[in-house]
């Protein structure tokens, strides 16, 4: 019935006089657990489903998403498209992916062990009680999503993914009378409800933190010190990064401080720097770009040199670059030769970043913000937990200034990182 | 939607349980650098369940409004609730009630444009700007529509109709000194469907010509000196510390969870110059940005005075945590899409204004900043906050100085609030607030400018 409707839309579309049509058809199923302060407190089953309409006529295009997939909605939505791509602006650079082999992926489960969810949710919630009295967990979500997608377009594309993932998040605090630290959150994939909740990603270390950060210290005056970039924290940064320097918004408008810096040094030597999203260390990535083309895993940085940006068909087609094979995400950044005990020892003054609160970084990559859930360095040790302070710096100088990347790295299921130190970083307390 | 007749439904809503039909309908036109580089429309609708049974919640949702859909939605809501209830045992009493019918809608009555002249609305802008502005590196101009349709039946007897419309225009400008690209950007529009907001492109022409000489000024600016300073945060700015920085830590939820508003019942958190109120619809007898009257718990939604005179006198509640807290509901349970189960979420949230000139303001200050535009912000359960500072100026000598560089401001937003020492007597909303908790929802935040003590990032 899915090919039914997708053929019959790309035919309708052609038969309109569209030049080129796209068509995703996607039906979900989410189950979810929810807990609020420490309680399971409600189940939700949503059902759902997607049909993406994507058109191209005298080189005018335009989408349309809906998602009801009955005979009446389906025609509104191909007359829809068409008035929406007939009434923009033309412009050659909008294209389809062109011919690939038909193809199949699958991964995960096809539907959630419902039992074992409950289980693994009441055992975490019991551990946590247990092994940190200390924690308030505001709320917990853990749900299976499974996610079954058709893909074609009128070149001949013809894909199906099907994807089942369990995803676990948390935010907590720790309590103890009337002080208490700020909040954290965490969160992991995974295809496997064999491991307790409390074994994946960060969640064990950063509620053992939280309860170390019921007392927090202020520093006085700033100075420029050394920063550690936790993994939970390393991944927002990434995406701050890339986002202003190697997507289609900085390069088409010019704005992107690595617009000349392909095959260049933008970092130092020792980061190395994947794009895996059809890895097997991935659980939860994607096998079919946003622009229709099979996923690759691709290296972005390699050694420091910036090998790739991650331009789609418009937008390589619009700066004459080269089209990325994927569309980012599912960073994998290739661990150090030092223990982060070693790493610390280095340092002498700076902080440890575990969380960063802060304004979206300016497009030359300059950011200020605050350092939540973090610690003190001094004389290679950490010394205490901190509150109220402040961190300034440039993105694009940090990724030079790297002192040292650890050999631990922490799997996130959508992601793999370390630590890394930086160095000159402006940290300012009260 | 009104005539899928939900009411047909209420024999079998057993215990307390919530029917709602919800359609989301979004049209966003994007140009970049004159490329009509965004055209989409999206339309997600589905109807769902909500059943609470002794404590324990069961959600399910389908896109399909089908008989057979509903009834399947009922069902599967209901299971959850029962296994969870089986589960847990919580043995809860029920929700208290106060039933209420209502209908409010905010589409327009003029003919609809259509979507090329939607995109020759956004064009005419672009060539404006192009023509106008010849030195900027960068331009974009966005059009971003949403309208938000619910249909809601309750077992306890609320019947509730609801069309809620936004319509933006987001312009962006990026100029470059030595090399470095430095951005602003600007918003406009308000609550309505675009033909209500909307008239000729040249009423956005003054707004735009004042954000690039504010880009000028910012070119040619400085980094912010780091440290606590006197600022005056102006309304914008405000209104995102009324929202992420105090509202947030009154949602009951969060109270329960662990907020330190817990604590500050009926205590001094802040000046007596500062009162702060989550509106339900109106506010100093003007309609809010996002007018609510009835929560997605069927709950008539009422003004919550949050803080009055510098004391902590509410939190935001729905109807669990108001049968927790013994009060009653205020109307703040709010859900983003039909799949999505309503949550305790701000409506309009603002700080009252005051008695002081804005220049009265700026002329008390000897070294300090003038802050005007937040980019984002957030905020701890602790009130810790940090907010995103995209325009800015000097304040020195009691004068306006040079502009400064994107910066971030933080504090502890309950003794940031102590040290409010002047409130301006003029009050302003956002017009595109959006809150993200769990689920994304629009909201208004606004308020007066505020002078106080507050730290300051930079360089």
């Amino acid at each position: 019935m899915e090919r039914d409707i997708i053929n019959y839309t790309l035919e309708k579309l052609k038969a309109n006089g569209m030049d080129h049509a796209s068509c995703s058809l996607e039906q979900s199923t989410k189950y979810e657990m929810n807990v609020e302060t420490g309680k399971i407190t409600l189940i939700r089953t949503v059902f759902n489903n997607g049909l993406s309409l994507y058109a191209i006529k005298d080189n005018k295009s335009g989408s349309y998403n809906v998602n009801k997939l009955d005979q009446e909605t389906i025609d509104q939505a191909i007359a829809t498209v068409i008035e929406i791509a007939e009434s923009s602006e033309p412009d050659p650079a909008h294209a389809i992916a062109e011919y690939q082999p038909p193809a199949e992926f699958r991964t995960g489960p096809n539907k959630p062990n419902q039992e074992s969810m409950y289980n693994r949710l009441e055992e975490f919630l019991e551990q946590v009680k247990n092994k940190y009295p200390k924690i308030m967990l505001d709320n917990a979500y853990f749900d299976f999503t499974h996610r079954v997608r058709y893909i074609a377009n009128s070149n001949g594309t013809d894909f199906t993914t099907e994807k089942g993932i369990y995803r676990f998040s948390s935010m907590f605090s720790g309590h103890d009378g009337e002080r208490s630290s700020s909040f954290n959150y965490t969160g992991y994939a995974t295809q496997e409800l064999d491991r307790e909740l409390l074994a994946y990603g960060s969640l064990d270390t950063l509620l053992q933190q939280s309860c170390e950060q019921i007392t927090t210290q202020t520093l006085s005056g700033k100075f420029v010190g050394d920063v550690i970039i936790t993994p939970d924290c390393l991944s927002d940064f990434l995406s701050y990064v890339f986002g202003i320097t190697i997507y289609d918004g900085a390069l088409i408008s010019g704005t992107s401080v690595y617009k000349d810096k392909l095959g260049q040094q933008v970092a130092d030597p020792r980061l190395v720097i994947h794009s895996r999203p059809v890895s097997p260390e991935i659980v939860d990535g994607y096998f079919i770009t946003g622009d229709g083309y099979q996923a690759e895993n691709c290296t972005i940085i390699d050694h420091g040199i910036l090998k790739t940006f991650l331009l789609t068909l418009y937008g390589a087609n619009k700066t004459g670059l080269k089209r990325a094979v994927n569309n980012g995400g599912c960073y994998v950044v290739e661990p150090g030769e030092k223990s982060l005990d070693e790493i610390v020892s280095q340092i002498d003054r700076g902080i440890m970043v575990a969380r960063y609160s802060g304004g979206y970084p300016s497009q030359n990559g300059d950011f200020s913000g605050v350092a939540k859930n973090s610690y003190y360095i001094e004389n290679g040790k950490i010394q205490y937990p901190i509150s109220e302070t402040m961190i300034s710096g440039n993105l694009i100088n940090m990724l030079k200034n790297i002192i040292d990347i650890s050999r631990e790295r922490v799997d996130f299921g959508s992601g793999i990182y370390p630590w890394i130190a930086f160095s000159g970083v402006t940290i300012s307390g009260r | 939607m009104q005539q899928l007749g939900l009411e047909k439904y209420a024999p079998l809503l057993a215990g307390y349980t919530e029917l709602r039909a919800h359609k989301n309908h979004s049209v966003t036109i994007g140009f970049l650098k004159g490329n009509n580089v965004r055209n989409v429309k999206s339309t997600t609708s589905g109807i769902s369940a909500r059943v609470y049974q002794h404590g324990s919640w069961g959600f399910a949702s389908s896109p399909d409004f089908t008989d057979n859909s509903i009834r399947q939605v009922i069902k599967a809501a209901s299971a959850n609730a029962a296994f969870l209830d089986s589960k847990q045992n919580k043995g809860k009493p029920a929700l208290p009630a106060k039933p209420i019918k209502a209908e409010h809608d905010y589409s327009t009555n003029k003919p609809r444009l259509t979507q090329k002249q939607l995109i020759d609305f956004v064009k005419q802008i672009d060539h404006y700007i192009a023509g106008k502005y010849p030195d900027l590196t960068s331009r974009s101009v966005g059009l971003n529509c949403l309208d938000m349709e619910k249909l809601l039946l309750t077992s306890d007897g609320s019947y509730s109709y609801s069309l809620h419309p936004r319509s933006l225009i987001s312009v962006g400008f990026t100029m470059e000194k030595d090399g470095n690209p430095i951005e602003l950007y600007d918003i406009f529009g308000r609550q309505g469907q675009f033909e209500d907001v909307f008239g000729d492109p040249a009423e956005l022409y003054p707004g735009i010509d004042q954000l690039y000489e504010q880009l000028r000024h910012k070119v040619e600016g400085v980094y912010a000196e780091p440290g606590v300073k006197d600022c005056i945060l102006d309304a914008d700015l405000g209104g995102i510390l009324a929202h992420e920085a105090i509202g947030h830590t009154t949602e009951a939820d969060l109270v329960l969870g662990g907020s330190i508003a817990a604590k500050y019942m009926n205590k001094q958190v802040a000046s007596p110059l500062i009162s702060l109120v989550d509106f339900a619809h109106h506010a100093l007898g003007k309609t809010c940005p996002i007018p609510l009257y009835v929560d997605d718990e069927g709950t008539e939604a009422q003004d919550a005075v949050i803080i009055d005179q510098g004391i902590l006198k509410s939190y935001l509640h729905n109807k669990e945590s108001a049968l927790h807290f013994r009060v009653e509901p205020t109307g703040n349970a709010r859900a983003w899409a039909f799949s999505d189960e309503p949550l305790i979420r701000m409506r309009n949230t603002a700080i009252l204004p005051g008695k002081d000139s804005l220049d009265d303001m700026i002329a008390s200050i000897d070294d300090g900043y003038y802050l005007i535009r937040p980019s984002n912000g957030q905020a701890d359960t602790t009130s810790e906050f940090m907010f995103g500072v995209v325009l800015g100026y000097e304040i020195k000598n009691g004068k306006l100085g040079r502009a400064i560089f994107d910066t971030t401001i933080s504090g502890v937003a309950f003794d940031v609030l102590q040290t409010v020492s002047m409130v301006s007597n003029e009050m302003s909303w956002s017009v595109s607030g959006m809150c993200g908790k769990k689920q994304p929802m629009p909201v208004g935040m606004g308020g007066p400018a505020i002078k106080c003590r507050v730290n300051i990032g930079g360089r």
